[in-house]
């Protein structure tokens, strides 16, 4: 299994150079790229945006809690600022993602798979590959950040609303103060969370729904494990660039 | 068709091809052989492996002994390159269409013409009208394969199978499903490219008026094995009552499909 994840993914990321139409060659499609960053990217937005702003705002209420115990209310900027940008906005971008288009790719493409469309491509001389996997990966490793860039600044806005409502810090303030807690190497390490997510979701959603035999049924159990494996390696991946960016940067 | 366009007298070869799914021999040393330009039908009961054989030939499955000649070009141990390059000839209308689901009519058509060459969309539009007519289905190019019927979606398998005018063909039950008017369409289509354009093919079919109606070879498979050969008439005139069962469509006879009434009350009651 491991095996053959390997050889899609690499086959994969061959394809997305090798046959790139951006050096002239035929191969996978810009067109079906777009259209796959329309249904990965910009159809996640809104759903992207509303786990970020409810984050936002718990991440503030939480810490003003603790941080009034201290009398440094003042702080709830700096927690949001560092905790939206490093870990929370990634991840929570990551975890909507996962559930919206992830476990769609498979389903998409374990559902052309027993209705043997895909053979039906190999027949053609269309690597299913090239003309399937490709648009779709690349569509998540280009929108992961996309995304994750823009739910980090609801998540942000979030913050800063209610603490300027219900918490009456000063805005200007609350705005200063983020911008002192945060360096750019937060916001990359961020985006280079999202970018591994997205390459790890990619593979993987597209690995499960290739693989998938046995009708509706095969369908579902694999858009199951896919979902499944697609969390827990973006928990890990999470887990070991968060120690390596903490000791190497 | 010239001679010298062919590496060998037989646009098919298929040489003891064996294979298992769990213990089940589904295709037993199955050997035939197709020449340039013919129409091989073969025929069999339902589930005895004419949808795996066709799998077989056309590389989709690998074989656990046997080979497949392709005009001469031994395909079961090619690596996926070298299978893609033989398959650019082949043509393939599967059992269930397999239509992508997410493109028009046309645009299904249309697809194995614009990914294999660098052909202006224009022309490509032009080649899927043509292909479409050719089965009866002008000016359906819009709709999405869930709108239209489980007959057309055949014949729209049909024309994306001759999207780029392949020289061999591979059809399975084509018209099943298909009023007899549009089998008849589809049958003198089939013919007519064999005997116009020297194309070969091979259809899997039930339907035994098309069937004679169509074939220059058949072939029968029963429990895995081709328990018979031959031309129509070969074939009209082989006694073997398996066959003439299977022609005749009769429901009594050695096909053993139903048990006996003894039989039949034994299983009841374990039950
Ligand atoms: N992938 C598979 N795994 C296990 N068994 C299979 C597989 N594919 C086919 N079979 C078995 O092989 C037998 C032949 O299947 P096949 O689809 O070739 O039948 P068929 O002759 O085309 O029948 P029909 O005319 O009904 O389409 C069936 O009994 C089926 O259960
Ligand atoms: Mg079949």
């Amino acid at each position: 299994m491991l095996r053959a994840y390997t050889e899609l993914s690499l086959q994969a990321f061959a394809s997305i150079f090798a046959h790139s139409p951006l050096f002239g060659q035929r191969g996978w499609r810009l067109s079906a790229l777009f259209d796959q960053m329309v249904a990965i990217g910009v159809a996640s937005m809104p759903t992207v945006g509303l786990a970020n702003f409810l984050l936002g705002i718990v991440l503030a209420i939480q810490g003003a809690g603790q941080f009034e115990k201290l009398g440094a209310t003042d702080m709830v900027a700096n927690l949001v600022a560092f905790s939206v940008l490093r870990e929370i906005g990634p991840l929570i971008t990551a975890v909507i993602v996962i559930g919206r288009s992830g476990s769609a790719i498979t389903a998409e493409l374990g559902t052309m798979k027993v209705a043997e469309e895909i053979e039906a491509l190999n027949v053609m001389g269309i690597d299913p590959v090239k003309y399937l996997v490709v648009p779709r990966l690349l569509a998540m490793i280009l929108m992961m950040p996309v995304l994750t860039v823009l739910g980090e600044g609801v998540g942000l806005f979030a913050g800063w609303l209610i603490s300027v409502t219900a918490l009456h810090l000063n805005p200007i303030f609350y705005v200063s103060n983020s911008i002192d807690a945060v360096e750019q190497k937060d916001l990359f390490s961020g985006l280079l969370k999202a970018l591994f997510f997205g390459a790890a979701v990619g593979t993987v959603a597209c690995y499960y729904g290739m693989q998938v035999e046995g009708g509706a049924e095969g369908v579902g159990k694999a858009t199951t494990k896919s979902v499944v494996t697609c969390l827990t390696t973006m928990l890990a991946m999470d887990a070991l660039l968060t120690t390596l960016i903490y000791f190497v940067l | 068709m010239s001679e010298t366009k062919h590496k060998s007298p037989y646009a098919l070869e298929v040489r003891g091809l064996t294979r298992s799914f769990g213990k089940r021999k589904v295709l037993d040393n199955v050997s035939f052989q197709v020449k340039h330009g013919e129409i091989l039908i073969i025929m069999g009961g339902s589930g005895c492996g004419m949808s795996t054989l066709l799998r077989h030939i056309i590389g989709s499955l690998k074989p656990d002994a046997g080979e497949v000649y392709i005009d001469g070009t031994e395909i079961t141990k090619l690596n996926d390159l070298e299978l893609a390059k033989v398959r650019k000839r082949f043509g393939m209308l599967f059992q269930t269409g397999a239509l992508f689901n997410s493109l028009t009519v046309g645009e299904n058509v249309a697809l194995p013409i614009l990914e294999s060459s660098d052909v202006a969309p224009h022309i490509a539009e032009l080649v899927v009208k043509l292909k479409l007519e050719l089965v009866g289905l002008t000016g359906f190019e819009h709709l999405k394969p869930a709108q239209i019927s489980g007959g057309m979606k055949k014949r729209v398998g049909m024309a994306r199978a001759l999207a780029l005018d392949p020289d061999l063909l591979f059809c399975d039950e084509p018209t099943a499903g298909l009023d007899p008017v549009m089998t008849a369409v589809i049958d003198t289509l089939t013919v007519d490219l064999t005997k116009k354009l020297g194309l070969s093919a091979v259809v899997v079919t039930h339907d035994m008026t098309s069937a004679f109606r169509i074939a220059t070879q058949m072939i029968f498979l029963f429990e895995g094995k081709v328990i018979a050969a031959g031309t129509p008439e070969e074939i009209k005139a082989n006694p073997n009552p398996i066959l003439q069962q299977f022609i005749n469509g009769d429901a009594d006879g050695p096909i053993p499909l139903k048990l006996s009434k003894d039989d039949y009350l034994k299983r009841l009651l374990q039950a």
